[in-house]
């Protein structure tokens, strides 16, 4: 009896210790893929971030400098100085947050009116999705004629206004899932207690949909951010974005710029992913809640 | 009278005084500043143009007063965003950059120069210009329009290394029956690419490639500047007088099968290679045979970077023996220019920003430049002994450069260039792929072409090509229809 008891023991041991060294296996291969996961994504920027703080002597040294003895700030440095990077700085940062906010402010109540209302009777969310359906380059001619009768060439307003129409339907689209998600009897309890709609929608409403609207303002954010094709065209020496100062560096060969090419890389992202940072508490709620319904 | 006596002195002293004080300063300011307060804005294709320019400005505000504010168009766009301003009827510049290739998109847009020569006295110092640039690159209808900023042409190098150690001229001789030395025609460029690959040419284990190139299809296509070499070098032509495409004739195929032959000696990745991959190759000595534009020359020479200092050689581009003599066939690739917008407001002020850098010493100084891409385009810049003594054997290279300058083949220089060139550089990098036949591969571009001739006009197009052949004509470039299967 006792050795039957003793050999169940030993096979129960064996077999919690086979499941253990499987469980501590699979999590070292997760692991593992998820590093080299990482450095395939990651390996690249890492390189273009070093190279931005190294010497020129260090870009083609051999075997390679992965990170330079000696960093210097240098290249950032010659971008403001030499390239105009702080004017194009300043103008994305400028442009995108505009187009950011007035995006926010006109989807808003665009989407509560359809979410709550029908407003448009579907005819209205449809359109929306067409114009999100038009590429870019089919609508670039027409548009910077229209903008050269009206002087929007080479000025904010211009951009802004355009970027905010380009991403209208995107954002009502989202907005809408999250307020169809958002229990209406909520809405209509602060009715109840004396809020008017816009007082209900500003107190209640969107205190409980912000991560929604987080969402939508990044997503807003750095696809006006990184948008190239308006932002080339449409703007001048004033009103050029980053995105288009990092292209003149990186297209057509960067010949001896690769310092100021690689700064100007990681400028470009540096924003997006600051805006990111300051948003993900908020994301990964967004995302989830308004992926119920859509 | 007398009490008026002290005021008139005093005021005699001083505006005298004034006047012996102003004078000479206003004479100053309008002698060395006389645009004073003028800003001149200038678009190019890329930040090191950009860059090339500022080597100049401190100078042209000293000497004219005038400030150049300069707006960068990143180069794959270039084209179509200023052409798009400039068709609109009006642009925001007032000096442009452009390809000389596409002159005739341009040239309607443009100020012509020689009313302003007359006017202003400008100096440009056209005798000084090298031959080919002043017939092939400054003209529109007749007028000259622009001058040349980036005598962009192709030259061989070659790591000396590779062709002087006794082993490698033994083993190479050993197996093509003739000497190891730097290739002269595309037959010897190939047998060379084939023997260097895969070893330690240099002594030493590594395994290293046998030639570099750029066969990517972007921009204005840097497959079709390394296939056109050996094109017309077999006689080829871009279209006859009709317009009709002889890309797809013996001699583009040939080309295209011999390049397809010898891709395995090229390093990996080169169907991605733009200009700046090849050249980084060659100065880390990882490659011993390179043609590239002449801008490689000074990354060659440049010690921070290169290992081949004082052991590069500098060469025309192989050609092709014809009857006993190798016909060689450089390539214009495709050089830049800069030119006055006829919608400027300030047009005095921009010619003379246009002679200030055009002169020989301020072009000197960008063409010299390791960090600008900017080639010589002056015979006075190929002489100039401060350009000569820059690095060790700059003096060769200069001369190969020279030496080049009598057989350079130009662009289509057509309405649509640079769409016809895409195409092209596109159907061969499919080929080089080995997506396509390079049979389908040029066929399909000689039918692109006949779109985009027939998009542009038939009549139009064969009137500029009319033009551009009787040019190529007189520079001693024909189509030799024979030459592809009889050139060695």
């Amino acid at each position: 009896m006792s050795t039957v008891a003793t050999t169940t023991a030993l096979v129960s041991t064996r077999r919690l210790n086979r499941h253990r060294v499987q469980r501590w296996l699979a999590g070292l291969l997760t692991y593992l893929s998820l590093a080299l996961a990482l450095v395939f994504f990651l390996g690249p920027f890492f390189w273009v971030v070093t190279t931005s703080l190294k010497g020129n002597e260090d870009f083609f040294a051999y075997p390679p400098v992965w990170v330079p003895s000696e960093p210097s700030l240098a290249h950032y440095a010659r971008l403001f100085t030499h390239a105009s990077g702080g004017r194009y700085f300043t103008n994305s940062l400028v442009i995108s947050s505009l187009s950011m906010l007035a995006a926010l402010v006109v989807s808003l109540p665009t989407a509560y009116s359809i979410a709550r209302w029908r407003f448009g009777g579907g005819f209205l969310s449809t359109l929306l999705l067409v114009l999100r359906m038009l590429p870019a380059i089919a609508l670039i001619i027409p548009i910077y004629l229209m903008y050269k009768l009206l002087g929007l060439t080479n000025n904010y307003l211009g951009l802004v206004a355009l970027y905010t129409v380009v991403y209208i339907p995107f954002a009502v689209w989202l907005l809408v899932g999250f307020l169809r998600d958002f229990p209406v009897e909520i809405e209509e309890a602060a009715l109840i207690d004396g809020c008017s709609r816009l007082r209900a929608l500003i107190r209640v409403v969107i205190p409980i949909i912000a991560p929604g609207l987080a969402v939508v303002a990044l997503f807003a954010f750095i696809a006006t951010w990184n948008e190239f094709l308006f932002a080339v065209v449409l703007t001048g020496i004033e009103t050029k974005t980053m995105m288009v100062l990092v292209t003149s560096f990186t297209s057509g060969g960067t010949d001896m710029f690769y310092g100021e090419a690689s700064a100007s890389v990681v400028l470009g992202v540096l924003p997006a992913f600051a805006v990111a940072f300051f948003l993900q508490r908020y994301l990964v709620k967004g995302l989830a809640l308004g992926g119920t319904k859509g | 009278m007398k009490r008026f006596r002290l005021p008139v002195l005093v005021t005699t002293v001083v505006v005298g005084l004034i006047a012996l004080a102003g004078l000479p300063g206003r004479e100053t300011a309008h002698g060395a500043r006389p645009y004073e307060g003028t800003t001149i804005r200038a678009v190019v294709n890329a930040e090191y143009v950009k860059y090339s320019l500022s080597l100049v400005e401190k100078d042209l505000y000293d000497n004219l007063g005038i400030k150049l504010e300069t707006e960068v168009i990143p180069i794959d766009a270039f084209v179509a965003k200023t052409l798009l301003e400039f068709n609109s009827g009006s642009s925001p510049w007032d000096l442009i950059m452009f390809g000389p290739s596409n002159m005739p998109d341009y040239g309607r847009h443009f100020e012509p120069l020689d009313p302003w020569i007359e006017k202003l006295k400008l100096e440009f110092q056209l005798d000084d210009i090298v031959d080919v640039f002043r017939k092939v690159m400054l003209r529109y209808n007749g007028k000259l329009v622009s001058m040349p900023y980036d005598g962009d042409i192709h030259i061989m190098y070659w790591n000396k290394v590779a062709f002087e150690r006794p082993d490698n001229q033994k083993k190479f001789k050993a197996k093509y029956g003739y000497d190891l030395r730097p290739p002269k025609t595309w037959k010897q460029w190939d047998d060379a690419a084939e023997f260097f690959h895969g070893w330690g040419w240099d002594g030493s284990a590594n395994k290293l490639f046998g030639a570099g190139a750029s066969y990517k299809p972007s921009g204005s296509g840097y497959s079709y500047h390394w296939w056109r070499q050996r094109f017309f070098a077999y006689g080829g032509q871009y279209f006859d007088g009709n317009m009709k495409p002889l890309i797809n004739a013996a001699a583009g195929l040939r080309a295209l099968e011999e390049m397809v032959r010898t891709m395995p000696y090229y390093p990996p990745g080169v169907l991605l290679f733009e200009s700046e991959e090849p050249k980084t190759l060659l100065v880390k000595g990882e490659v011993p045979l390179l043609y590239s534009w002449t801008s490689t020359g000074k990354r060659v020479g440049n010690p921070a970077e290169s290992v081949i200092v004082g052991k590069a050689g500098f060469g025309i581009v192989p050609g092709a023996e014809i009857d006993g003599k190798v016909v060689h066939r450089p390539a214009i690739t495709p050089g830049r220019g800069m030119a006055v917008s006829k919608y400027s407001k300030k047009k005095e002020a921009t010619m003379k920003v246009l002679e200030f850098i055009s002169l020989p010493d301020q072009s000197l100084k960008i063409v010299m430049d390791a960090k600008t891409i900017m080639d010589p385009w002056r015979l006075s810049h190929l002489r100039a002994e401060r350009f000569r003594k820059a690095f060790p054997d700059a003096d060769k290279y200069l001369d190969a450069i020279e030496a080049s300058f009598p057989f350079l083949v130009p662009d289509p220089v057509i309405p649509a260039a640079d769409e016809y060139q895409r195409k092209l550089s596109f159907e061969i990098t499919e080929a080089l792929a080995k997506r396509k036949s390079p049979k389908d591969a040029l066929d399909t571009a000689a039918r692109e072409w006949d779109k985009v001739t027939e998009r542009r006009g038939l009549e139009k197009q064969k009137a500029f090509w009319g033009e551009k052949l009787h040019e190529m004509k007189q520079l001693g470039i024909e189509y030799r229809p024979d030459w592809a299967a009889k050139a060695k």
